[in-house]
């Protein structure tokens, strides 16, 4: 494989791993953004809570709470070894579940900002038209929360992207299977003449996050009137 | 329909504890802002639990507590129209009538047609609903409610959020859909005109307490009694003798007293017979001098009784002949005209104005 070959490789695991990172976090993100914007028991402080540390812990810090979990002798990393015959510590799939959490408070938060600014009238009235709460969801709410929820995946895909610190514990730096670009980065700092290459992913790098925030920007704009 | 409601609600600061049975087929829950009525109308529709009581509408439970019973609001068919149209932004105007159960096929039917011809509302169904004007919005909300083959449809205030034009339209709207369509409605106005107009039997709140029911017009003519004269005191609801006719003019005249008369809409009422006409306080303009040539029929010398400054509304009292009529008007025309009590004046009113209450038909 010729040197921009294999950066081209590094470029598209990364893609690959925010798409599925985002892709596996959509649906407990809109689930858990409405449950903050709708619930008002005591403890949705808390679930907001743990629900936003992965954006304020050290990412290594979360990469290792996260082996502890998904460790080979851990309970969730056993569960994992149980239905899929593969160990999660150091592969791709490792990567995406660190990707996944640092990236899911970006997602939750997007979603539950624009849950909570659709009129709860327009769900009163849906009901009272004979559409019963799944239906209103899937009817009133979600339809005019979509371009909050498009815009919080746009985020948490970009946040993927540059995942490090959670990454590096839990998968490693396995070439072709997880080493991503900011791993292949600072890999390549680190070996005499590598710095022509890690300028090559750094301008792909910013390229690819800038793209992800214009296209979030964007999205958010055209917020429907709720 | 048969409504029969009992039920009590404590909220911080405010109980709301009320009785209420009507056969309707239009009830008016009347009062002022704070007094209940809203919430009274949410928890008919099943969006508030209340702490007890019960709800039946024609022999079948909605809720009961105690007695474990709480349908929820989707399976009351009871349809939901508030002051805000509340169109869902994300659906055409045909996707908001086609909105409940059923409620696409029932728009191509005979009686989704005529919903739509009584509502004028085909004209409208390829629009998208952020294009609407006001009047139009509140019409395809009616015509989503409507649509979803309710039993009891709910108005909350749905003309107040319109200027009187237009909320003359609806009101009239509302009068075909109760005698075309027939239609069960129960409704919430602060208005005593809409009540009149439309109600045929209603119920004063007052304070989270029912203060008075009955029919409107019996109930409004003692407003003193009921403590709902602040309510009613802005408006003009009187009860006149006809004095006379003029069919091919289109006129039915009134007799005020003291030799004057107002030009009502043209009825067929024997001379002599009472009736009640009510008009808006907004729809009485004074006047110094005598106006000429003028559309409006009624331009009633009189003699100006109060003046009194609510905010950012004038309400003067203009007593013409043996009746004292109410006109609203903003501080800078008082101010301009210099009005005060004593002084003369002209009250000019539309005979378009001036609405039949006691008899809608």
């Amino acid at each position: 494989m010729s040197a921009p070959d294999a950066e081209a490789a590094i470029v598209l695991l990364s893609i690959r791993v925010a798409a599925l990172a985002v892709a596996a976090s959509l649906v407990p993100g809109v689930a858990l953004g409405w449950l903050l914007a709708r619930w008002t028991h005591p403890l949705r402080a808390l679930v907001q809570g743990l629900v936003m540390l992965p954006l304020v812990l050290p990412p290594v810090v979360t990469g290792y709470l996260l082996l502890h979990v998904f460790g080979r002798s851990r309970p969730g990393g056993q569960l994992w070894h149980a239905i899929t015959g593969s160990h999660v510590a150091y592969t791709t799939t490792a990567c995406v579940i660190a990707a996944a959490v640092v990236g899911f408070p970006l997602l939750v938060e997007a979603i539950r900002l624009s849950v909570s600014g659709v009129d709860r009238r327009l769900e009163d009235v849906s009901r009272s038209l004979g559409r019963g709460p799944l239906d209103t969801f899937f009817r009133v709410t979600l339809p005019l929360s979509l371009p909050g929820v498009a815009s919080g995946a746009v985020l948490a895909f970009a946040r993927a992207l540059g995942e490090f610190g959670a990454t590096i514990v839990l998968a490693g730096n396995v070439a072709g299977e997880t080493r991503t670009i900011p791993v292949a980065v600072y890999t390549l700092l680190n070996v005499r003449g590598g710095e022509a290459a890690a300028t090559r992913l750094v301008v792909a790098s910013v390229v690819l996050s800038l793209a992800a925030l214009l296209v979030s920007f964007w999205l958010s704009a055209r917020r429907p009137r709720a | 329909m048969k409504l029969a409601v009992a039920l009590a609600h404590r909220f911080p600061g405010f109980t709301l504890d009320v009785e209420i049975e009507s056969a309707g087929p239009a009830l008016g829950l009347f009062g002022a802002s704070g007094s209940g009525k809203t919430t009274l109308l949410h928890a008919i529709a099943g969006l508030l639990r209340p702490d007890r009581g019960r709800i039946a509408l024609d022999e079948r439970v909605l809720f009961s507590r105690p007695g474990g019973v709480a349908i929820p609001p989707e399976r009351r068919r009871l349809a939901l129209v508030t002051q805000d149209p509340l169109l869902f932004p994300n659906r055409s105007v045909r996707g908001n009538l086609g909105y409940a159960p059923g409620a696409p096929a029932r728009l191509e039917s005979d009686a989704g047609r005529r919903i739509l011809d009584v509502l004028r509302l085909a004209p409208l169904l390829g629009r998208d609903v952020a294009h609407l004007s006001g009047g139009e919005r509140q019409r395809v909300a009616i015509g989503r409610a409507l649509l979803a083959d309710p039993t009891l449809l709910l108005l909350d205030e749905p003309t107040s959020a319109l200027d009187a034009e237009l909320s003359r339209d609806v009101l009239g709207l509302l009068l075909r859909v109760k005698t075309e369509l027939e239609v069960p409605m129960l409704f919430v106005t602060h208005r005593a005109a809409e009540l009149l107009a439309l109600a045929d039997d209603c119920v004063v709140l007052e304070a989270g307490r029912v203060a008075a029911r009955g029919r409107p017009v019996e109930v409004l003519q003692r407003p003193r009694a009921l403590g709902v004269a602040s309510l009613v005191g802005v408006d003009n609801l009187l009860r006149l003798p006809v004095e006379g006719h003029d069919e091919a003019g289109g006129v039915t005249l009134l007799g005020l007293g003291g030799g004057l008369a107002l030009a009502a809409p043209y009825c067929g009422s024997a001379v002599g017979t009472a009736v009640d006409v009510g008009f808006y306080a907004d729809e009485v303009l004074v006047s110094l001098d005598a106006p000429r040539g003028l559309s409006a029929r009624n331009a009633l010398p009189c003699e100006v009784t109060a003046v009194d400054a609510l905010g950012h509304e004038v309400l003067v009292g203009l007593r013409a002949g043996e009746t004292t009529l109410r006109a609203r008007i903003t501080p800078a025309a008082a101010r301009e005209l210099g009005l005060a009590r004593g002084q003369r004046a002209i009250a000019i009113v539309k005979t378009a104005a001036i609405h039949r209450l006691d008899r809608v038909e």
